[in-house]
């Protein structure tokens, strides 16, 4: 292959992806117009008309394919909200994978940043809390290793430490994301409760992770917040547990293991 | 090569086909809807590839990308091909990767390549390599396109044919495309009988190559800003397309044919419906594909 030749076809290319993120149509046809077919009687219009339907296309794939990341985004916000949202997001950080599931990491920082929504103040953690969910959605099925356990018995806690199911995060928060989200997943609590935990400046800890199949998120009681933050960082069981001190280990660690937050403990590598 | 007529399996069917099990010969994903390491999905699919032949259909791969294929990407889809055993693996003669702004992006649409020799040696290139990680063929699906490029300088099958002479991949032939190309091409002043240019185009195709068809429903948008012909995924097959399709199958054999349908997703029933129509097409011309084969030249 020449290299002039793979030079024009990328140049090619990045018109054609550059027409699709510009502004506007008439923006987007001088981008690409060097590149097109040889224009016949009305080949501007067709060329026009072909744009077109790419542009509209990723405009309308934006708010289906955020929504399936963010299904309580969506509902706190209208559809006509969440659109405007979606396709202003997918302008500012166009999809990287072609599995369009990954897209939407970024939605958080970009709500925060917006001025529009900047008198929903718990939009931004909320939708952290979703993507979490999201990500635990399809993690990997967590495998629990029973006969490890035996080492917190058997080895000094500033040598072990305890493995979380891929999937867990916790994502503290300033509101009650946690009642958020169930509300409108799960209508637990009821709308009516969550809205006034809100009103009240409830703060939740998100602790998201999956149980089965289906992804979940109840509310960690700060001292299972620092403990859970703790081992998430790769924490000896020492250090996680030192300043969590009223929470009682033994009963926490049971409930976890059954919930499948936790699979089983493991040795610290040496220094 | 295994014959038979299947659906596009997508999720509002998900329960429906599982539960009934409804008499299709296989069953084809979008590979990127399962490229999770775990979950539903994923066990969904792997409960369904108990009971049926599946057909991974990718959307994302952007063989024709000048900046390659994503390595994460590929890596992905390799996981899935060896914990489902698809029947076929295929994807698109498309691009949709490139660089914006700095960063390398994804337009998560199936955007036209030029059918010449630079972006030959690039589809080629990708598939290649595709190919080499999967250990085994790929299918290569031909676009609807709504703009064309000044630079190309074959016609879309003898690129495709050509495609296959360089890399051994097989052909995934969509009549809807076709169909859907030659009305935009008529719309745009082209003078050729939409039919009559299909027709010239799958005989265009060498008989052997080609693993599996694709039919799916178009409408035709019209506004303000003029009239064009969209591969939507939303509506039954249209008499022109099945009589493409039997020209197909006369040319192709019986080869692997799928109803494909991913707008306004109709009760299965539908679906089932329109695959019996094709398999009845099927049985009519009942051609085995090994007569067909060519050399490709």
């Amino acid at each position: 292959m020449s290299a002039s030749g793979q030079a024009t076809l990328a140049a090619q290319q990045q018109a054609l992806l550059a027409a699709l993120w510009a502004p506007d149509t008439e923006n987007a046809i001088n981008l690409i117009a060097a590149y097109a077919a040889p224009m016949r009687a009305g080949g501007q219009k067709r060329l026009e008309l072909g744009l077109r339907a790419y542009r509209a296309h990723g405009r309308e794939l934006a708010p289906r394919a955020l929504a399936g990341a963010y299904p309580v985004m969506a509902q706190l916000l209208d559809e006509e909200n969440f659109g405007a949202l979606a396709r202003a997001f997918w302008l500012a950080q166009p999809p990287a994978a072609g599995d369009l599931g990954q897209w939407g990491e970024g939605l958080a920082g970009f709500v925060q940043r917006s001025e529009q929504l900047a008198d929903e103040p718990c939009l931004a953690d909320v939708a952290r809390v979703e993507w979490a969910m999201h990500r635990a959605a399809t993690a990997a099925a967590a495998q629990v290793d029973t006969a490890t356990f035996g080492l917190l018995a058997m080895r000094d806690p500033a040598r072990i430490t305890l493995m979380l199911a891929p999937g867990v995060a916790l994502i503290p928060s300033m509101w009650p994301v946690v009642s958020i989200a169930n509300a409108h997943l799960r209508q637990e609590p009821s709308l009516e409760e969550a809205g006034a935990r809100l009103r009240a400046g409830v703060a939740e800890a998100a602790l998201v992770w999956r149980d089965g199949l289906r992804p979940c998120v109840r509310e960690a009681v700060p001292a299972e917040a620092t403990l859970v933050q703790a081992l998430l960082r790769g924490a000896s069981l020492l250090d996680a547990l030192a300043p969590a001190s009223a929470l009682d280990f033994n009963a926490w660690l049971l409930e976890a293991v059954q919930q499948g937050l936790v699979t089983g403990a493991r040795a610290l590598a040496e220094d | 090569m295994r014959h038979g007529v299947g659906i596009g399996w997508r999720h509002p069917h998900y329960g429906e086909v599982l539960e009934a099990r409804p008499p299709v010969d296989f069953l084809e994903v979008h590979s990127e809807n399962f490229f999770g390491e775990g979950g539903a999905a994923l066990a969904v699919l792997a409960q369904a590839r108990a009971h049926y032949p599946v057909s991974l259909h990718g959307v994302g791969l952007a063989l024709g990308s000048a900046v390659g294929v994503d390595a994460d990407h590929l890596e992905q889809l390799a996981r899935l091909v060896d914990r489902i055993e698809p029947v076929r693996v295929s994807d698109h003669a498309c691009f949709a990767r490139g660089p914006l702004d700095g960063a390398t992006i994804h337009a998560a649409d199936l955007l036209p390549i030029p059918f010449n020799g630079e972006a030959l040696d690039v589809l080629a290139g990708n598939v290649q390599r595709v190919q080499d990680r999967l250990r085994r063929p790929l299918l290569v699906e031909n676009l609807s396109a709504y703009i064309g490029w000044a630079v190309s300088d074959q016609t879309e099958p003898a690129f495709l044919a050509a495609l296959v002479r360089r890399t051994g991949c097989q052909l995934l032939v969509d009549v809807n495309n076709i169909y859907v190309n030659a009305l935009n091409a008529r719309i745009a002043g082209a003078q050729a009988d939409p039919l009559q240019a299909c027709r010239d185009w799958l005989d265009a195709i060498p008989a052997g190559v080609v693993g599996e068809i694709h039919l799916a429903g178009h409408c035709h948008v019209a506004d303000e800003h003029g009239e064009i012909v969209i591969d939507d995924h939303g509506s039954r097959v249209s008499e022109p397309v099945w009589e493409l399709y039997r020209h197909a199958l006369l040319r192709f054999g019986a080869v692997p044919t799928l109803i494909e349908w991913d707008t306004g997703i109709p009760p299965l029933s539908v679906l089932l419906d329109e695959a019996s129509t094709a398999r009845t097409m099927a049985g009519q011309v009942n051609r085995p594909t090994a007569r067909n084969a060519e050399v490709v030249q």
